[in-house]
């Protein structure tokens, strides 16, 4: 495929996309409907390329390169895994280079506009959690990073593909056979991994800020009956600093909003296997009084 | 999308009120462009000093605002990682003293603000470099891994040992024992550099003005790399600016004794060319006799390789200005034998990464 450029203007940032793969342009084609276009000329927050790597070596073991304007940040990957490495350079654009919001490495999941965080680190089954909520009429907001608000509570949402890995991918296929799946990135650093778009709801409401109510750390526990503890300001406040990751270079301002959000929230360890165990936790406990 | 030219990024910084004028296509270039030379938050900085920030586009805003952030986040990282290295090897030989970008930020001179850098870069005495290399192991510092030749390189060329790293933290330290290559045969005798050096008020050695000045032009002008040329002029333009006619002297007597009076004209030449720097008269005069045969090569050379540089504003021809500096820069840095060497060894690598692929000799590969 000749180079493209394709114009992603996503809320709250935008991204031109070059591309000489059609497996990243028909990804992007599927997961982001509605959002991407071919118009170059739009101005966009930033200039990204993923493309075929040079050399002999594309005839032997084809690569897929990632760039950020001059910037490549990763190692090639096979260029079957394209279009992960498109989503993570994604992910690393924001992180390396948006200050303005407290960002917290977390789902973001709303019923109107009250949020529930759930920070965690990768194989707490967070992202298998957040896609299960995003299908039964809860709004994500994000499935990787949460934009707060510095001084606030208030959360701005980043909707963009649910990242599925391993066991899960099998799970969410057959749960949610509509769904707008990926291709699959076959023994990444992750596994397995596949994208999943969120529902339409999600996609229509992505401007949506939404309020706080609870930051809920999620540990997948095979075969376990629902347990849920609560945490104290204190306990919530380290574990939730753990998964911030601009938390640093914000200083002053990061502490402080960390803090505001913790105070105003209710905070939760939850182990769990069954997902609807913990929709009615989610639903009548915290919502229903928040 | 509208062009902007590398002279229109030199004018936002000289005139900043055409900054105000700029429409969000033509910001969407200059902030590829000033990201890409790390002069980000430097101007962002500067267009607050000159009060004319929120009259600038919101595209524009939202860019250098988070460029500010991460540049004071370094400043106030910097100021602990020198208090921290101050109270591990400072008691180590008489200096510890904090060169370029550290150097910059530690000494509250214009030169610092917004100005951002990957590494801090110290300078000591060199009996002492095995005892504080192993000092700061001791502390969670580690080499960086690098393959027999390159360590070799270092340790029997140049004028510093491998960087080390912070286990932890990542921060990296290029330890100094003297401002350019031994294997040069200029390098200055370090002495006259440590009887330039200044206490900061936070009680950190950093080189006088005149010495700073001089470190950064050496270290611009004798070199093979100009990937920030720009930025570099820069700090040189805003080391040059508003001083008095005892910093010249100075600066004049310290690069005649040091041996870099040629390498003053090209930054006197250059900064004044390019950025309007207003190096006085006198010293114009001074310097004048080292104007070279072959100027005009050299003008264009440095025109070049010292404007803003991005594809977007390159012209065609600067790939072989690239490859004059690159030739040059080495041809002064070593003897002829070992430049052909070094020369045939890189490009070998070269090749081969050509060939294979260009993460080849990288240690942890692709899967």
């Amino acid at each position: 495929m000749a180079l493209q450029n394709f114009c992603l203007n996503l809320y709250p940032f935008s991204f031109n996309i070059q591309t000489n793969l059609k497996l990243v342009r028909d990804n992007l084609y599927r997961l982001y409907p509605g959002q991407v276009s071919l118009n170059s000329t739009q101005v966009t927050d930033y200039s990204l390329s993923l493309s075929k790597g040079s050399g002999f070596r594309r005839l032997i073991k084809p690569q897929a390169r990632f760039f950020c304007d001059q910037k490549e940040p990763f190692k090639p990957l096979r260029q079957e895994q394209g279009y992960a490495l498109l989503e993570w350079g994604m992910n690393w654009t924001i992180a390396a280079n948006e200050m303005q919001y407290v960002i917290a490495h977390s789902a973001v999941l709303a019923k109107d506009d009250k949020a529930i965080l759930f920070p965690a680190p990768p194989g707490s089954g967070k992202s298998t959690l957040t896609a299960y909520l995003a299908f039964k009429g809860w709004r994500l907001l994000s499935d990787e990073m949460a934009l707060i608000n510095p001084d606030t509570n208030i959360v701005t949402p980043f909707v963009r593909p649910i990242c599925l890995k391993n066991r899960s991918i099998d799970l969410a296929k057959s749960w949610f056979p509509e769904g707008h799946f990926s291709s699959v990135a076959h023994n990444t650093h992750k596994g397995d991994v596949v994208h999943l778009s969120p529902p339409e709801q999600s996609w229509k409401n992505n401007k949506s800020n939404a309020r706080i109510v609870a930051v809920v750390f999620p540990n997948y526990r095979a075969g376990k009956e629902l347990e849920i503890y609560q945490l104290n300001k204190t306990q919530g406040f380290m574990q939730f600093a753990e998964n911030a990751f601009n938390f640093g270079v914000n200083g002053a301002t990061g502490f402080r909003t960390l803090t505001k959000v913790i105070e105003n929230a209710e905070s939760f360890e939850i182990f769990y296997s069954n997902l609807e165990e913990v929709i009615e936790f989610l639903e009548q406990d915290i919502i229903d009084h928040a | 999308m509208p062009d902007i030219t590398a002279s229109d990024i030199i004018r936002l910084y000289l005139k900043p009120e055409f900054a105000t004028t700029l429409s969000a296509d033509q910001w969407q270039k200059a902030i590829l462009i000033l990201r890409y030379q790390q002069l980000l938050a430097r101007y962002a900085k500067h267009f607050r000093k000159k009060g004319i920030f929120d009259q600038l586009h919101e595209y524009a805003r939202h860019h250098l605002t988070n460029a500010e952030i991460i540049a004071d986040k370094q400043y106030q990282q910097v100021h602990y990682e020198a208090a921290l290295l101050k109270q591990q090897i400072g008691n180590i030989g008489s200096h510890l003293v904090f060169l370029k970008g550290a150097g910059y930020s530690l000494s509250g001179l214009p030169v610092g603000v917004g100005r951002t850098y990957s590494d801090i870069d110290i300078l000591v005495d060199k009996q002492y470099i095995r005892e504080i290399e192993k000092t700061m192991t001791l502390h969670g510092w580690l080499p960086e891994e690098m393959d027999e030749y390159d360590q070799k390189y270092y340790r029997q060329w140049a004028h510093e040992i491998p960087p080390m790293k912070h286990a932890t933290r990542g921060t990296l330290i290029d330890i100094h024992h003297n401002i350019i290559p031994i294997v040069s045969m200029r390098a200055p005798d370090i002495n006259i550099l440590f009887d330039h050096t200044v206490m900061t008020s936070d009680g950190y050695q950093v080189l006088d003005k005149a010495a700073m000045t001089l470190h950064s032009l050496i270290h611009l002008f004798y070199n093979e790399e100009f990937k920030y040329g720009y930025r570099d002029l820069m700090d040189i333009h805003i080391l040059m600016s508003g001083n008095s006619e005892d910093y010249w002297q100075q600066l004049l007597d310290l690069a005649k004794t040091c041996g870099f009076e040629k390498e003053l004209y090209f930054a006197c030449r250059y900064a004044e060319g390019l950025m309007q720097t207003g190096v006085p008269d006198f010293v114009t005069t001074q310097l004048a006799h080292h104007k070279s045969r072959m100027q005009s090569v050299l003008d264009f050379m440095f025109t070049n390789l010292l404007s803003p540089s991005h594809p977007f504003v390159r012209r065609p021809i600067y790939p072989l200005a690239v490859f004059m500096g690159f030739i040059r820069g080495h041809r002064l840095k070593m003897p002829l034998s070992i430049l052909v060497y070094h020369s045939m060894n890189k490009a070998w690598r070269l090749t081969v990464e050509y060939l294979l692929g260009n993460t080849f000799f990288d240690k942890q590969k692709t899967q």
